[in-house]
Order: structure tokens, then sequence, then C-alpha cells
């Protein structure tokens, strides 16, 4: 059974959009726009759910969680040509300089987008009132990506585009007493 | 001298970034991907800063600044965070600790100029670099204190090298001297009246004449609360009262860019001689390594081929001037040089005592030392 949650809806919105503006415009200079959210419980999705992008294209998962009075992981999902248009803007390079198969740096470089990302909704959250420590960033590459938590007060999915590419924040957090 | 910054995060990327940001100054950036790599490159390298990032693996910024500032050799370093954690607990936790200032990710490259800048004196790359002076040339020295006994200790303790020391009470004086000459140094005491320590550094800094001369704050060890004031406003060194006169001569060369290689090498007669101090810490060992190499050359290319390592003066052997006199003696064995030790009972009973040390063969005098060799 799902718990009551401290933070409403539009505030977890208004988190989600100010850490993805933030970080984009600093190290990016894009923006981004939100074009759906999802909003998922046991009634809906008991068994988990497909994310809203396309199941064939490869993607970039970066994941950092956060531990304290609100525990939880957010996963950053990215479809390549954006984590590589990212790392190159980043890293101040060409497409060419990195090579499709530097996995290293683009890894490190969406790692550390994530990172900031999570930052920034975990700072938000710490003015709140909500104290918590981070993760080390994590990395998955794959495609077809579907995620089922084990146990989940809340959670909630953003999409967004950039410039006409995509790319997903799935929040999952609870409460701890 | 180029300015040595040291930048300690898990990530490549903001390694990468960091470097780039630094791109257009006379900077040498050094990386470490953890703590425990951070430390052992402060250690090595000396920094004139560090940029430290919090959650790290194997060792997170927070230990690594612990650590850090309970080290006298590292301690003094400045400190700079720069992390995607900001939350209040974790800023008022690092605050304790001692840094100097807080950046949080995401940031903007200049933003990290700037505040890098407020820390240390941050060049433009090209800039034509002033002509280095040795330690045993005359410099000048600006004290502005009230006190004029301060003013005149500081005159006797550099009695004994060919430094200037001109003393003046006010800020107005100063400011007045500085129009007239530019000093290579000036020490400020940080308990003038109404702040006018912090003000009169802000003036200095602002000039575009005298932004680039080296600025101590001086201060009694316990005023905790004036030298903090000072360092949020960019002081960078804080000379303690009483005055530790060698400490103060190694750190007003280090940022007058003195040439202080004549203090422990002298060549002559076939003969290259590394004269190690009687107080050999890690400060003075870590500036005879800087030379070590470039003195090296500079024998060979002259046709020495005969080194004396002279712990003739040396009050207490320690791990340092081992590991020192350990990578010298391979040094002169991989470029065929002949070498020899001399040393005194202190030194040959410790070199006894290690493992590294304890089968050297020490001679009593430079001249036993000449003619075994």
């Amino acid at each position: 059974m799902q718990q009551t949650f401290p933070i409403s809806d539009e505030e977890l919105e208004a988190l989600a959009t100010n850490s993805i503006d933030s970080v984009f415009s600093t190290m990016l200079e894009r923006s981004a726009i939100l074009k759906q959210v999802i909003k998922i419980d046991e009634a809906n999705h008991r068994e988990g759910i497909r994310l809203p992008i396309d199941a064939n294209t490869p993607m970039i998962a970066g994941t950092v969680g956060f531990l304290g009075n609100l525990t939880g992981i957010i996963y950053i999902f990215m479809e390549l040509p954006l984590a590589m248009e990212a790392t190159c803007k980043l890293l101040d390079m060409e497409e060419s300089d990195i090579g499709v198969e530097d996995h290293e740096l683009v890894n490190d470089a969406i790692g550390e987008l994530t990172n900031m990302i999570v930052g920034t909704f975990k700072n938000d959250l710490s003015n709140k009132g909500y104290e918590c420590r981070m993760t080390i960033p994590s990395i998955l590459r794959g495609s077809n990506f579907s995620i089922e938590p084990a146990e989940v007060a809340l959670r909630r999915i953003f999409k967004f585009d950039c410039e006409g590419r995509s790319f997903v924040i799935d929040v999952l957090m609870k409460e701890e007493n | 001298m180029r300015l040595k910054v040291l930048t300690v995060d898990d990530s490549k990327t903001v390694r990468i970034i960091v470097k780039k940001s630094f791109k257009g100054f006379d900077c040498e950036i050094t990386e470490a991907q953890n703590g425990v790599e951070g430390l052992a490159m402060a250690a090595k390298v000396n920094p004139d800063i560090i940029l430290l990032d919090i959650t790290m693996p194997v060792m997170d910024g927070v230990e690594m600044l612990t650590k850090l500032k309970s080290d006298p050799a590292l301690k003094a370093i400045p400190v700079i965070m720069l992390t995607a954690e900001a939350g209040r607990e974790n800023v008022m936790k690092i605050a304790k600790i001692g840094v100097r200032d807080y950046i949080v990710k995401p940031f903007k490259e200049d933003v990290l100029v700037d505040k890098v800048s407020r820390v240390v004196d941050l060049r433009p790359a090209g800039e034509a670099a002033p002509i280095q002076k040795k330690i045993d040339d005359p410099i000048d020295i600006l004290v502005v204190d009230d006190k004029p006994a301060i003013i005149s200790q500081i005159t006797e303790g550099f009695g004994h090298t060919p430094w200037n020391v001109k003393g003046v009470s006010s800020t107005g004086e100063a400011i007045d001297y500085c129009q007239k000459k530019l000093p290579d140094c000036i020490i400020i005491s940080l308990s003038l009246p109404e702040d006018a320590a912090i003000t009169l550094f802000r003036i200095i800094r602002s000039n575009a004449k005298t932004k680039y001369v080296p600025l101590f704050g001086l201060s009694v060890k316990t005023a905790v609360e004036e030298q903090a004031r000072a360092q949020q406003a960019g002081f960078s060194t804080i000379i303690h009262k009483p005055i530790d006169f060698e400490e103060l001569e190694s750190k007003i060369g280090k940022a007058v860019n003195l040439d202080a290689s004549g203090k422990y090498f002298d060549m002559g007669e076939g003969f290259m001689t590394v004269k190690l101090p009687k107080s050999c810490n890690a400060a003075v060992v870590n500036e005879v390594s800087t030379y070590l190499k470039a003195k090296t050359s500079e024998a060979v290319n002259a046709g020495i081929s005969r080194i004396i390592f002279d712990a003739q003066n040396v009050a207490s052997l320690n791990m340092d001037v081992i590991k020192l006199l350990l990578h010298s003696m391979k040094t002169c064995r991989d470029l065929s040089l002949k070498y020899a030790l001399t040393g005194n009972d202190v030194v040959v009973e410790e070199s006894k005592k290690f493992e590294e040390s304890k089968d050297w063969k020490f001679c009593d005098s430079l001249e036993t030392a000449k003619a075994s060799i």
C-alpha cells in the first residue's frame, strides 16, 4: 500500500524542471521543455511501465541515488545522439574527437550531468527541510529499458524535449521514518 | 612561476572542464581521482590551490579536507569545494573544517576563474614574466603596522638578508609608498583599527599596478575571528605572531618567486655540493627537490660529474630527507655521476635506524668527501 507523500505533484514537477533548466542552461547552453508527466501508482502500473521513448533507440541512462529523510533514485534516460552532443558541449570537443566507441568519456560526461541534475534536485529538497546525501553516479547503456521498483512510495516520469531530441527523468522516492 | 592548481574529482569530465577553464592562464593543472590520490598529489606538487569535490569513491572530499587540515605541511593550501552537494548541513560542516570558498555544480567557467582569482594571483598566459630574482638579491618589503615594535622586529629578523624593510603605520602611507615605489611584497597587520587591513587589501587588489603584489596578513595566532575575516576577504597567506622568520623567509621567497637554489646548491672545482640546512622539514625538502633536476642538468652541462650531498648541518634525519637522498643518489647512478655523503654524528647515528639508510657511508668533512670520489 502506498504511503502519503509529503511533497505535492506540483512541487515535484517544479523540482524536476528547475534542476533540468539549471544544468542544461549553465553547462550546455540549451533549454529543455517538459512535454509529459506520467504518474505511476500501484493501481495503474502494478508491474512497472515502459518508458515513453522509442524502445529501439540506443539509450544511455545515468543514475544517482540519495539517502536521508527522503530516500530515492533518479534515472536520466537520454538518446545516444543527445548524450554525444551533450558530451561535446561539456568538454568543448567535436564528435570526431570523441569517437563512437569511446564509451568511457561519454559515460563519464553523462554521469556528471546526472550528478549535477540530481544534486540540484537534492539541494532544493534540502532547502525544503529534507537533508539527504548523494550516491556516486552509475551508467547503464542499452535500449528497451523497463524499471520495476521493489518498494516505492512515489514514482513520476517526466519527458522533456531538447531541441528535437527526447530524454526522460524517472524519479522514485519514499519518505524514511 | 606557474600557478599550480590541483583538481580532485572522480569525474574526468569535471577535471577536463577545470583544465579548459584555466587554459588562458599561466597555470599548471594536476589531477587526482579521489581523496587518497589528492593527498598524495598535494604532498608531491605542493599546489597553490585545491579544487575539491565531495562525493568520491575510496576517500571523499570531507575526509580528504580533514586530513589535509591536520597535516602541518599541507594545511595552509587554500581549498575551494567544487561540488553538487550544497545542503545547509553539508556547507556548515565543511566551513568548520576550513574551506576558502564553495562552488555549487552546475557552474559557469568564469565563476570558477573568478573565485580562484580571489584566492591566488591568477595571471593571463603569455603575460611577460618578471625577471626572476635570486634569494640573495635585494627586494623591497612593505610592512603596514601601527606598532613600531613589530616593524623593528621584522627589520631585525631580515637583518641577515639583503632585503629592505620599509615600515608604515597607516593605509594612507602604504598607498603613497606604493605609488612611488612598487614593493615586492606587502605585510599588513590584521589588527589595524576599523578593518583597515581589509580595506587596504581591496585597494591594492583593484589597482592595476599593485594587483599582483603578494600580500601577507599578520596576526596573533589566537585571533581566529580576525584571520577568518581576512581570509574571507581574500588574504591567502597569514603569518602568525610571534613570527617564525625561517618560515616567513621561505614564504616570501616562494611568493616573490625568488630563485632559492643558491641556498642549497653550490658548483665549483669540478663538484656540485647539495647543502642541506639545519631544519630539513617537508617544505625545505620539497624546495630542494624542485631545483634538483634542473641543477643536476646544469652541472652535467658544465662538465661536472661529482656530487656531494652535505648533511653536516642537518639537526635530525627524517624520512623526507632520506627519500630525497635516495632519489638523488638514484639520479646520480642513472647519469653515471659519482657521489658522496657527509654528515654529523647525529645524522650518522639516525641513518642506522632506517632500513633504507642503514648502510650509507658518511664522510665527516667536505674535503674527505671530495677526496673519496
